[in-house]
C-alpha cells in the first residue's frame, strides 16, 4: 500500500455565493464521502484549509498577501489516502463532491525515502 | 452514524440569524451581517466533513455568536467607536436574542422591513427571499423569472433605501400596522404563486418557496396583534393550494391539470389545516380576496372526481371576487368555470369583458377559452383561428404543444 496525497482545486464556496441550503447540500456530500472512505480504513490525514493566502517568494523572501489567486486555482483542501496505486485513487476520487462547480481532484503519490 | 442535519437548516437557520444580528446592531449594518452570517455556513461546510456536532443548531449559533464579536471589534477599530452601535436592541444581551421567542420576534421585524412602503414591490419580494428566506441571487432569479444582474440591483436598491432613510428594526405603528400587513400578505402570496404556478422549475424550488410562503405565515399567526380574517384566509388559501402541489407535477417534471390530477395524493392535513384557518377566519369582520379564492379552492377539494365539481358554487364565488376586486383573470377563471357548466352565453358575456392586454403573458389562456367556446358551439373553424391566435402569445413549449395538439384534432 502507498499514501497518496487528494489536492482538492478551485470551488471556491465563497466566491461562488452558494445559498445556504446549496451548502448544506455539499456539506452533506462531502460527510458521506468522508465517512465511506473512513469505513474503508483508507484515510491517514485530511483537512479544508481556509481561504486566506500568504505566499512568500523570491530571495528576499517577499510576502505577499494573495487575493489575487483566482477562486479556481484556490487549494480548498486535501486528503491523504492508503491504496493500492494511483488508479485505485482516482476510482476513491469519484465521490469528490464539486465537479459540478469545476473543482479539481489533483492526485500525488507521496514520496518515501529510502532509509538506507 | 446517520446524517443528522435536518431538512433546510441552513436555509431557515440563515434567516434567524440575520434577523438577530440585525436587531442586536441595527439595520445599517445588513449588508455585513449577511456576509457574516454566510461565512457561518462556508466554515460549517467545510468543520462538519468529518464530523457534524451534536446539537448542529447550537453550533451554528456560537460561531454565529462568535462572528458577532468580531464584527463589533472590526467595526469598533474602523469607525472607532464604542461597542453602543446599536440602538434597538442596546437593552438586550445578545445570548438573550437566540432564545426562541425573540428570534420569532426578530423574524418578524424582518418581515415588516422588507415589506416597508418605501420599497419598490420588486424591491420587497427580491429582499424578502433573501434576508428572510435565505435564497441566494441566483435561486431568486431563477424563481422569479428574472436575471441575476437585476435581481441584484434590486436588492442594492433596497439596502441603500433602508440605509438612506433610517429605516429602524421594529415595527409599524399601530395605526400603520393594516396597511403593511396588506403588503405583507401579498408578498407571501406572490412568493407562493411564484412556487405554485410557474411552468419551469425544478420541483425542489418550488416546494421551496411554497415551503417559505406557508411558514412566514404562520410566524405572523402566533402573534395575536397581527392576526385578522384576512390572514388566516390566506394561510388557509396556501395549505388548500400546497395539499395539490405533490399531484400537480408528474414524475418527469410536467404539470398535470386539475382534470387529470391523481386526487388521492393530495396532501389531507394540509386540507384539515386549511378548514379549520378558514373557520378562525370567520370569527373576524374583514374580508379579502383571499376569503373568495380559499373558498374556491376549497370547493375544488371537496370535489372527489373532477366531474362532481361543483361548478355552479364556483362560478358563483368568482361572481363575488370580482365584485369585491375587479380583475381580469377573475373572469378569464370565470369564464372557464362557465364553459364547464356549458353556459355559452355568460361565456361569452365574460370573454367580452376581458383586456387581453392587461392578462400579459397569459393572454394565450384567453384565445385559449375562445377557442373551447366555439368549439362547444360547433364552430370550427373560429376555434381553430382562436388556437392559432393563442399559439402566437405563447413560446412556452410545453403549452404549445398542448395547444397544437387539440388543434391537430380538429383539422
Amino acid at each position: 500500500m502507498k499514501d497518496f496525497m487528494m489536492i482538492f482545486i478551485g470551488a471556491d464556496y465563497q466566491e461562488l455565493g452558494l445559498s445556504p441550503e446549496q451548502l448544506q447540500e455539499r456539506m452533506g456530500k462531502w460527510f458521506a464521502w468522508n465517512e465511506k472512505m473512513q469505513k474503508q480504513g483508507i484515510v491517514k490525514a485530511g483537512d479544508a484549509l481556509v481561504p486566506h493566502v500568504k505566499r512568500v517568494s523570491g530571495p528576499n523572501r517577499t510576502v505577499t498577501d494573495a487575493p489575487l489567486i483566482e477562486g479556481k486555482e484556490l487549494i480548498g483542501g486535501y486528503y491523504i489516502v492508503q491504496a493500492e496505486n494511483a488508479d485505485a485513487v482516482v476510482k476513491i476520487a469519484e465521490d469528490y463532491p464539486d465537479y459540478d462547480l469545476d473543482g479539481t481532484v489533483e492526485i500525488r503519490e507521496v514520496m518515501v525515502f529510502d532509509q538506507q | 452514524m446517520e446524517n443528522k442535519v435536518v431538512d433546510h437548516l441552513f436555509r431557515h437557520h440563515y434567516g434567524k440569524m440575520v434577523a438577530i444580528l440585525t436587531r442586536f446592531f441595527g439595520l445599517s449594518y445588513i449588508e455585513t451581517i449577511e456576509d457574516a452570517v454566510q461565512d457561518t455556513f462556508i466554515k460549517a461546510t467545510s468543520q462538519w466533513r468529518t464530523q457534524i456536532p451534536d446539537n448542529p443548531e447550537a453550533w451554528l449559533n456560537r460561531v454565529a455568536k462568535n462572528r458577532t464579536i468580531d464584527i463589533l471589534r472590526s467595526i469598533q477599530a474602523e469607525k472607532n467607536r464604542n461597542l453602543a452601535i446599536t440602538t434597538g436592541a442596546s437593552t438586550l444581551q445578545i445570548d438573550e436574542l437566540f432564545l426562541d421567542h425573540e428570534v420569532a420576534d426578530s423574524q418578524l421585524r424582518m418581515i415588516f422591513v422588507a415589506c416597508h412602503p418605501t420599497l419598490h414591490p420588486n424591491e420587497q419580494i427580491a429582499f424578502a427571499l433573501k434576508t428572510i428566506s435565505g435564497f441566494s441571487i441566483k435561486e431568486i432569479a431563477a424563481a422569479l423569472f428574472t436575471k441575476e444582474e437585476t435581481i441584484s440591483k434590486r436588492l442594492t436598491r433596497a439596502k441603500k433605501i433602508i440605509i438612506e432613510r433610517n429605516i429602524q428594526f421594529q415595527y409599524p405603528n399601530p395605526e400603520a400596522i393594516h396597511n403593511r400587513m396588506e403588503r405583507v400578505m401579498k408578498v407571501i402570496y406572490l412568493t407562493f404563486n411564484e412556487g405554485f404556478h410557474s411552468t419551469n422549475q425544478d420541483k425542489l424550488v418550488k416546494e421551496d418557496l411554497c415551503g417559505e410562503a406557508i411558514r412566514l405565515c404562520q410566524l405572523l399567526l402566533k402573534k395575536e396583534q397581527f392576526r385578522s380574517g384576512s390572514l388566516y384566509a390566506l394561510f388557509a388559501l396556501l395549505c388548500f393550494h400546497m395539499s395539490r402541489l405533490e399531484s400537480k407535477i408528474s414524475s418527469d417534471n410536467q404539470l398535470v391539470n386539475l382534470k387529470n390530477q391523481d386526487r388521492t395524493k393530495w396532501y389531507f392535513p394540509l386540507i384539515k389545516m386549511g378548514n379549520s384557518a378558514m373557520h378562525k377566519a370567520m370569527d373576524y369582520d374583514d374580508s379579502s380576496v383571499y376569503h373568495y379564492e380559499a373558498a374556491i379552492a376549497s370547493e375544488h377539494l371537496n370535489a372527489k372526481t373532477f366531474k362532481d365539481t361543483n361548478w355552479r358554487k364556483i362560478s358563483y364565488w368568482y361572481e363575488q371576487l370580482h365584485t369585491f376586486e375587479p380583475n381580469m383573470f377573475t373572469l378569464l377563471n370565470h369564464a372557464t368555470v362557465c364553459l364547464q357548466l356549458n353556459d355559452l352565453a355568460k361565456t361569452y358575456q365574460l370573454l367580452n369583458c376581458i383586456e387581453v392586454a392587461e392578462l400579459g403573458q397569459r393572454g394565450y389562456l384567453y384565445y385559449g377559452c375562445f377557442a373551447e367556446y366555439y368549439l362547444k358551439k360547433g364552430e370550427k373553424d373560429l376555434a381553430i383561428s382562436f388556437l392559432d391566435k393563442a399559439l402566437l402569445e405563447t413560446s412556452n413549449k410545453l403549452e404549445r404543444e398542448f395547444l397544437m395538439k387539440k388543434q391537430e384534432k380538429l383539422l
